[in-house]
């Protein structure tokens, strides 16, 4: 498979939590190509992006969705059980990025272990839905996490199947980094942090020289590109005009964001080998 | 004078009203993992005018003592992310979504609920409710629940301070369409009905029979006059689960046939979640082991007593006791019939102020609610007792609820 290039962008305005507004938004990031729309920002948070998520998901069909979840204003329990419900609603397209905001330093470290371990609980091959044998499940394939950080304890097992994605995007931001070192995507500026992450993200205005750019994602150097966006309805469709080129030859492609996007579940998935199967034709 | 008009609400949580509905020959148990099913079902109602769709919840894993079932559906997804979804494919229709105030924050709660609220525009409810089972604890880092009374007076506070939140999220950013979500309760303790009488706008109630939603709904509006309020501005809609045939008889036959897919291992299981003790490994054709039930039950041994000591005299096999168990659901009428006896008797008990409306349980989905949208609510609207449009976009117009209430919790 050829290195896909990925286009990413965020979306803070306190508008978006309206469907009037949001609606054509999401249209317009699909018609731009965009990969991944990240919905909140650190230090930017004008509305609760989890449940934004949810609204999002049955209005797009391609577009990844990632929500930025506050380590100080969310518990991994529910927060595992949110973005794993999405996830099925997306058939696979959900992502996260878990910020700092405020919290003590080590807890947003700790909602990604936590949330990781409830997700890891069930067994990718767990739902068996046989009416004529009355089995529902296979008990032996969940188990309770037991996750002990410094800041959370979550027992489980956490009463959600495992995502379609084994466990949704983890995205960085280099702006507010965390110390997760198998983060899915980092987004990284020109002279900041680069956090470790499999896949790398350059943050860039809406005007940047789409050749040199992609002179540097044929080098290695970058994976794709991050747009912050202020004003999404004028935003979007210049960048669909100038960088649409680099993804049109994936506008059609089917699959799970992380099959699309070339990105392996982290290694510190406690030996799933993939994400949710539901079985056909119960 | 327009007749007594009946709310109508679908509580779609899980796959159906009985354990064994989702083995069902028209059950879907894979649908609840996929958009499409939830668009249809959400759509389903909308199309059969009811005033919101509710989604229960629970914060821990089904099952007791460790032991996850295998034989029980357990498709407890998130139920705010399922009904927010939901809003995205329908224009009016209410959603309900269960929310503990033990385990949750009043800032996380507000937040979820104010955009909620706004991306629906103006369609969120809160049913309202207090954490009671042990086995959720240890899944937000504590080792036991908090004792009952302070869960209520916690559950004061956080309703409170949630109120707070709104009224300041309504003056800073885009408005909250309808200030705040509709605010809906569950509780049966006398606890729970002072509880309701001074915050809930709708409540949802089990009443077997039309006596009990006589007694339940008066009990209710004196204790909401009591406190200052008026009880027209409250909702009170007891649960109705249903199984319809072209005859009395071809539904009595349906319903047995419905219960006759469990085997003593579901009901087993089904009566270890319900009693906190996991009772898989003993014969069902033996005794009822109630010492060990007693000694190894997570939930108050007295009321666990009380639910197995008649059985355990009689000498009734565990297996036996188990599917007796499962078969008498949860204090909630199941209607059997036709679908015009099931009208006449939705509109007798309206007329004898047993209820303002119902929360239908579907058997099964989503065969269940299919059956009651095409076959029960023409014969309503014919009778002038459904609405058949929407009198406007937010829950609180559909509930027919004047602007919001000071919350006196």
């Amino acid at each position: 498979m050829t290195r896909p290039f990925i286009l990413s962008a965020s979306i803070a305005e306190a508008t978006f939590a309206v469907p009037e507004t949001a609606a054509p938004i999401l249209r317009a990031a699909e018609a731009a190509g965009l990969d991944l729309l990240v919905m909140g920002r650190s230090g930017t948070r004008p509305f609760d992006a989890q449940v934004l998520l949810a609204w999002a998901a049955p209005m797009t069909s391609r577009l990844g969705l990632v929500a930025t979840v506050p380590a100080s204003n969310a518990h991994p329990f529910h927060v595992a059980r949110a973005l794993s419900a999405i996830d099925f609603l997306s058939a696979g397209r959900t992502g996260w990025s878990v910020i700092p905001e405020g919290a003590e330093d080590g807890m947003a470290e700790d909602m990604v272990g936590a949330a990781r371990a409830l997700w890891d609980g069930w067994g990718s091959d767990t739902l068996i839905l046989d009416k004529a044998s009355g089995r529902y499940l296979d008990a032996a394939k969940v188990h309770a996490s037991n996750y002990e950080g410094p800041f959370f304890k979550v027992a489980g097992p956490v009463n959600a199947m495992r995502p379609p994605l084994g466990h949704p995007l983890l995205v960085v931001d280099g702006d507010d980094p965390i110390a997760i070192s198998d983060a899915d995507l980092a987004l990284i500026g020109e002279h900041g942090a680069a956090p470790a992450a499999t896949k790398r993200l350059l943050k860039v205005s809406p005007e940047a020289d789409v050749a040199s750019l992609l002179a540097r994602f044929e080098a290695g150097e970058i994976d794709g590109l991050h747009f912050t966006l202020t004003d999404a309805a004028a935003q979007l469709p210049e960048i669909g005009a100038r960088f649409a080129s680099l993804v049109k030859d994936r506008a059609n492609e089917a699959g799970d964001l992380r099959r699309r996007l070339g990105l392996p579940i982290p290694q510190t998935a406690s030996n799933q080998p993939g994400g949710a199967v539901i079985p056909e034709n119960a | 004078m327009m007749e007594k008009q009946i709310h109508l609400w679908a509580f779609l949580q899980g796959i159906g009203f009985f354990p064994s509905g989702w083995m069902h020959e028209r059950a879907r148990p894979e649908g609840v993992f996929s958009m499409d099913y939830y668009a249809r079902v959400a759509k389903l109602a909308e199309q059969g005018c009811f005033d919101a769709i509710v989604f229960g919840d629970q914060l821990q894993s089904r099952g007791a003592g460790g032991h996850t079932p295998e034989r029980m559906a357990m498709p407890t997804l998130d139920p705010v992310s399922l009904l927010t979804a939901m809003a995205a494919v329908t224009d009016h229709v209410g959603l309900v979504a269960t929310v503990s105030t033990s385990y949750n924050t009043p800032e996380m709660l507000a937040e979820r609920f104010g955009a909620m609220e706004r991306i629906s525009g103006g369609r969120a409810g809160w049913n309202i409710v207090t954490t009671a089972h042990p086995a959720t604890a240890p899944n937000f880092g504590e080792d036991d629940l908090p004792p009952k009374d302070e869960r209520y007076r916690r559950a004061k506070e956080v309703v409170a301070k949630a109120c707070e939140l709104w009224s300041a999220m309504d003056r800073e950013g885009p408005m909250l369409p309808q200030g705040r979500p509709v605010l809906v309760q569950a509780g049966q303790s006398p606890d729970g009905r002072d509880f309701a009488a001074r915050t809930a706008e709708a409540i949802f109630c089990p009443a077997a029979n039309i006596e009990a939603g006589i007694d339940f709904r008066n009990d209710l509006r004196s204790r909401v006059a009591d406190v200052g309020r008026n009880p027209d501005g409250v909702r009170i809609m007891p649960g109705l689960s249903c199984v319809l045939g072209g005859s009395e008889e071809e539904a009595r036959a349906t319903h047995a046939a419905i219960l006759d897919l469990a085997d003593d291992a579901l009901a087993i299981e089904y009566l270890s979640e319900s009693l906190g003790c996991d009772l898989t490994a003993f014969d069902p054709l033996g005794m009822i082991p109630v010492e060990t039930i007693l000694d190894q039950t997570i939930l108050p041994r007295a009321d666990i007593a009380r639910a197995i000591t008649p059985a355990q005299e009689k000498g009734t096999p565990l297996g036996a006791f188990a599917a007796n168990f499962m078969r008498h659901p949860r204090g909630h009428n199941v209607f059997l019939g036709t679908p015009e006896q099931m009208a006449d008797m939705m509109i007798e008990w309206r007329d004898a102020g047993a209820c303002d409306g119902f929360t239908l349980q579907p058997s099964y989905m989503p065969g269940g609610l299919e059956d009651f949208v095409e076959q029960v609510v023409p014969i309503l609207q014919k009778r002038g007792r459904l609405r058949t449009e929407y009198p406007g976009t937010t829950l609180r117009e559909t509930l027919g609820l004047s602007a919001r209430e000071a919350v006196t919790a």
